[in-house]
């Protein structure tokens, strides 16, 4: 008999039954819609466009959405990651690419930035001020993060970084209850350079380290509910549901507010307040926080970026795209000056929206720690565990 | 047994050009085609336990990595194939551990169409296990190589493509691995090393 015969025989025919069809064509359904959140805004997100007359025959476009696509005759896919946008090896995983910001005459470029950005911020206050009253059950943000594993992997001299990247999501209901949502999603070599370096140390699929367990699989979603109804902090006090919705909808009381907290927090030590010299820059953190991690009114989001607009050091850094190809603006300031870590933003202006966020520094974090925002607002959906993205 | 069954993809047959692959729709009719050679091929390799999250991770890389799909180089059916088999390279000592069963247990056997194929395959019975061990022991790309042309029945140049390796690899890691096999079940004479009649 030939071996190939005997080969499929001892495989035989497994067969998929329809409610595992099903399971999963819901499962891939749901991964491609939220994998289009700009087309479902109204755009077409940026890798729906193709060149005209090219069609599919085309090799992918050079450029910035095209970097992480190489030619198919060189495609191995040696990690074809479960992430959109994580594919960006190290050398390009710069989450913000700022155009256009380098050019202008010194001195007067710095001004018409610091107009615009303000303008920009003031826009995004109208925006979120015309907000329809909040319909839904459930206010709910569903965030990718990505970070690299601060300890280097691997025996002797061949080390390795790994990046581990989960989805979270939050939700809350009318009444004050919370849950938390959370999913691992596994850990890649960072770069082509640390992929080399993980095969040579026998490509393992777990990793002690740092008091944990890495590994290279996705876990299973969980869901759990937070006691008390503090799922949320600012400047590391714990605020209830009914706390964000009772914030001050004027932009100085906001600011007080806020400034205050901020300042009481710092008193008491509060590692997430920061140290007493980064005042300004934990007051526009916080500020942003009710833009894109709580589920502040329409009036406290509007009031909150008429507050950053006014702040001197919330630097505008022109129009960027994020790792899903959606355009906005970029927004950064300085979480702590010594040593130095910022907070990038960009934001949606037209709908107010926050799309990203990235952490950059300090110096030997082993790199920047990115959040992409993938849903954000009210729903009638029920809170579940998180669903891979 | 018979080669499998091609899935046929309607914009395909009707010559009107690839796939739309754009719009999450037109991604369902491609899901619909090729869920169940897919899904067949995965649960081969890592067990129908552990298919179901391959298999759906499958398609969304596919749909991600949508705008490098070549059609000119391979349909869309031998490229899932090719995502399909990378993601299964993740899950190395799942595949080892699923042939260790299958060598000692075999296929499972409340499969359906389980009866008709009991008469073809007591002849192997007995070197079921030395089989799986042979293919536990081949080099992964020496086995990605035999898998998709003995389970998925692609051609050497879609799987030159898919794996993006060159024509002739795919000839030399097929004979390769063909030669092992041959030795395990003790019928042939390893040192004859047959050309591949030109699959593709």
């Amino acid at each position: 008999m030939d071996e190939l015969t005997s080969l499929r025989e001892l495989y035989g025919e497994p067969e998929a039954d329809p409610l595992l069809e099903a399971r999963v064509r819901s499962r891939v359904q749901a991964g491609v819609r939220g994998r289009a959140p700009a087309g479902a805004r109204g755009r077409p997100a940026a890798w729906f466009r193709r060149d005209p007359g090219s069609g599919l025959r085309g090799r992918p476009r050079a450029g910035l959405l095209r970097r992480t696509e190489p030619d198919l005759r060189r495609l191995r896919w040696p990690w074809a990651p479960i992430v959109a946008g994580l594919a960006a090896a190290a050398a390009v995983a710069a989450a913000v690419v700022v155009p256009g910001t380098t050019a202008g005459e010194p001195g007067g470029s710095g001004r018409i930035a610091a107009l615009s950005g303000r303008s920009i911020l003031l826009a995004a206050a109208s925006t979120a001020a015309s907000e329809p009253a909040p319909t839904g059950a459930y206010w709910r943000v569903r965030k990718l993060h990505r970070q690299t594993h601060p300890e280097p992997l691997g025996r002797g001299g061949n080390r390795y970084r790994l990046v581990e990247s989960r989805v979270t999501e939050q939700w809350a209901a009318r009444d004050g209850r919370v849950w938390s949502g959370s999913r691992a999603l596994g850990a890649r070599p960072a770069s082509k350079a640390d992929e080399d370096a993980w095969r040579r140390d026998g490509s393992p699929a777990e990793w002690s380290s740092g008091g944990r367990t890495l590994s290279t699989a996705a876990e299973e979603g969980r869901l759990t509910a937070t006691a008390g109804g503090t799922a949320f902090s600012m400047a590391g006090r714990a605020m209830t549901f009914e706390q964000v919705q009772g914030l001050p909808t004027e932009t100085a009381a906001l600011k007080e507010w806020v400034s205050r907290t901020v300042r009481e927090e710092q008193a008491a030590g509060t590692p997430a307040a920061g140290p007493p010299g980064s005042f300004d820059g934990v007051v526009a953190d916080a500020l942003s926080g009710l833009l894109w991690s709580k589920p502040s009114p329409p009036a406290v989001r509007a009031a909150a970026y008429r507050a950053l607009a006014e702040l001197p050091d919330v630097r505008y850094l022109g129009e960027a795209t994020d790792e899903r190809g959606r355009r906005g603006a970029a927004f950064s300031f300085a979480l702590r000056t010594a040593p130095v870590v910022r907070r990038t933003l960009v934001i949606d202006p037209a709908d107010s929206q926050v799309l990203s966020s990235t952490v950059t520094g300090p110096p030997g974090s082993g790199g920047d720690r990115v959040e992409l925002v993938l849903e954000a607002g009210w729903t009638d959906d029920e809170p579940v565990a998180p669903e891979l993205p | 047994m018979t080669a499998p069954p091609r899935a046929v993809l309607p914009a395909e047959d009707a010559g009107t050009g690839p796939l739309p692959l754009d719009a999450p729709e037109a991604f369902g009719a491609v899901f619909d085609a090729c869920f169940a050679e897919i899904h067949r091929y995965v649960a081969q390799r890592l067990g129908p336990d552990h298919a179901e999250d391959v298999v759906a991770e499958t398609f969304l890389t596919a749909f991600r990595k949508r705008d490098s799909y070549d059609p000119s180089r391979a349909s869309v059916r031998a490229w899932l194939y090719g995502i399909a088999t990378n993601l299964i390279g993740r899950h190395r000592r799942l595949e080892v551990r699923t042939l260790r069963a299958l060598g000692r247990y075999g296929p499972d056997p409340d499969a359906p169409g389980h009866d008709e194929r009991v008469a073809a395959r007591v002849s192997a019975q007995s070197l079921r296990p030395e089989l799986a061990a042979a293919v536990a022991g081949l080099d992964r790309r020496d086995r990605d190589v035999l898998l998709l042309v003995a389970l998925a029945g692609l051609s050497h140049e879609e799987i030159a493509a898919v794996l993006g390796i060159p024509y002739g690899t795919v000839g030399s890691r097929l004979s390769r691995a063909r030669r092992k096999l041959r030795a395990a079940l003790g019928g042939g004479n390893p040192m004859l090393d047959p050309e591949e009649a030109g699959r593709g």
